[in-house]
């Protein structure tokens, strides 16, 4: 039993990286254009996708293909948002909400014409998984949860130390006061959406490597996604990486009581306890 | 012609809202004005319009000889026009360090030079410069914010209730601080609820009623009148 419970404890720590680089590209967007973008979910897609084409079509190994995702990724969120959302943001948060969702409906069925229904896996030789007693690990897991690390440390890095990177925390605490400091509000929307949606797309491409992708690779994750970042505090970077363990983990130990097919209400079970209990999340509305 | 001038400027929140009804306000090179009146006068939206913040319905402000109706506060501040708000004037997750950073945003090469005076000026700062700025008390912050106006040296300094909210003796603290960057040259256009002490250490002051100019005049005549001590000054 105590084997069978650590076991999840890792697949949750695991599925929890996983699940932590698009919550914070999603909460990166929050914090700094103050609506839930939930068109995450097909830029998570189009990152796998992007990620598939680097690596399948152009023989990439999967460290630059993850680059590919990041960078397509980013560049789509930044063309939607110039071209579908920019023009609706005087409009209250909502409206905007629900644009982002017709828009992941849109991009999603944009990569059902181009790359058909069919389940497609990337070009990565089958590895056995490691034994620890009787414990398993799969190393392609373990290679995406360092992968996740690497690109939430290289964004704290990015936001702590960089003059870019504090003129969108600057943003995402005061807008008001950093137009008044001279910082501008688009470039600065610019770089939250490629940064945010551009996370998305690693994210995409780590769940994809981890197991096959399809056009709803990001829709079917985008509950858990948003979960995370709810529990963890809208608008807070560190508060959607703990979130993102705790719904990862709380999904695997639901297996134990409930089938697999109702793994995602434990994302809703999730909101509803946060909402109930702590608004803010565990974090905190703006915590850094 | 003054640093600053603005001529009948009606402005609002809304489209049919108007709390600045005509508003004349002149702010000349090295001068420290004192707005003054009662709560609802538009002592503050008048910072706003000037900084940019709110559009002007109709009026016009110039600064230096510009009309800078039609700029941005990002393109006001780049000519020098620096407003220190009354609430929100930090950016609260940020250390005391990085807040200055993003004051002097707009002249990154004089930064860290910039930085090293003020918190030689301000050694409270200094020790300091690692916290987060939400953890600072009232009148620490109130300096921060002014500091962080001070890093890109503005030549119109627009300060919103500053003393608003701090203890007597932060507030003389702070009244100190602001003469001594007045008397360093820098124009101040400076609202404040506190009537006494701000005339006190203006040049000149100005009354707004109900979003129009009702008096103005050198500080001290002003502290002198009986009907404006009446109003304002409590006897």
């Amino acid at each position: 039993m105590i084997t069978d419970l650590t076991q999840l404890l890792i697949n949750g720590f695991l599925a929890g990286a996983m699940l932590a680089v698009p919550a914070i590209g999603f909460t990166t967007i929050y914090a700094v254009l103050r609506f839930p973008n939930f068109a995450v979910a097909s830029h998570m897609t189009i990152g796998a996708y992007a990620g598939f084409v680097a690596n399948v079509w152009f023989h990439l190994p999967a460290a630059p293909s993850l680059l590919a995702a990041f960078l397509v990724a980013g560049l789509f969120g930044v063309v939607c948002d110039e071209v579908v959302l920019r023009r609706l943001r005087p409009a209250s948060p909502l409206t905007l909400a629900i644009a982002s969702v017709a828009l992941t409906i849109v991009l999603e069925n944009l990569v059902r014409f181009s790359f058909g229904n069919d389940l497609r896996g990337y070009d990565l030789p089958v590895l056995r998984d490691w034994r620890f007693a009787a414990l398993r690990v799969g190393p392609q897991e373990l290679e995406n949860a360092v992968a996740a690390g690497i690109a939430m440390a290289a964004l704290f890095l990015f936001l702590a130390f960089t003059r870019t990177g504090k003129m969108m925390r600057a943003v995402a605490d005061n807008p008001t006061l950093a137009a008044l400091k001279g910082i501008n509000a688009d470039t600065v929307a610019r770089l939250a959406s490629f940064v945010g949606m551009g996370l998305a797309g690693f994210g995409g491409m780590l769940l994809g490597l981890d197991t096959s992708i399809d056009p709803l690779t990001g829709f079917r994750v985008v509950l858990s996604v948003f979960a995370a970042a709810v529990v963890g505090g809208l608008g807070s970077i560190p508060g959607a990486v703990a979130g993102a363990f705790v719904v990862g983990i709380g999904e695997e130990f639901s297996l134990v009581v409930l089938d697999p097919s109702y793994r995602s209400a434990v994302g809703f079970v999730a909101i509803l306890a946060v909402l109930s209990l702590r608004p803010r999340g565990l974090f905190g509305e703006r915590a850094y | 012609m003054g640093l600053m001038c603005a001529d009948a400027v009606v402005c609002g929140y809304g489209v049919a809202d108007e709390i600045l009804k005509g508003v004349a306000l002149t702010v000349e090179r090295r001068e420290l004005v004192a707005v003054i009146g009662p709560n609802g006068a538009g002592k503050s939206t008048l910072l706003k319009a000037i900084a940019g913040l709110l559009r002007l319905k109709s009026g016009h402000i110039s600064f230096d000889g510009e009309c800078i109706d039609a700029l941005s506060p990002r393109d006001r501040a780049r000519r020098g026009i620096a407003l220190v708000p009354q609430e929100g004037n930090i950016f609260p997750t940020m250390t005391v360090r990085e807040n200055l950073e993003i004051g002097g945003f707009l002249e990154p090469r004089e930064t860290p030079r910039r930085i090293e005076s003020l918190f030689t000026r301000f050694p409270l700062l200094a020790e300091k410069r690692r916290t987060a700025a939400r953890t600072l008390s009232g009148g620490q912050r109130q300096v921060l914010a002014m500091a962080m106006a001070l890093m890109v040296q503005p030549r119109l300094l627009l300060l919103d209730e500053p003393s608003a909210g701090l203890a007597p003796q932060a507030a003389e603290t702070l009244f100190d601080t602001i003469a001594a960057i007045h008397a360093e040259g820098t124009a101040i256009a400076m609202v404040e609820q506190n009537a006494t002490a701000a005339l006190a250490i203006a040049d000149r002051g100005v009354v707004l009623v109900d979003g129009r100019t009702a008096r103005t005049g050198p500080a001290r005549e002003l502290a002198d009148d009986p009907e404006v001590r009446r109003l304002f000054l409590g006897g």
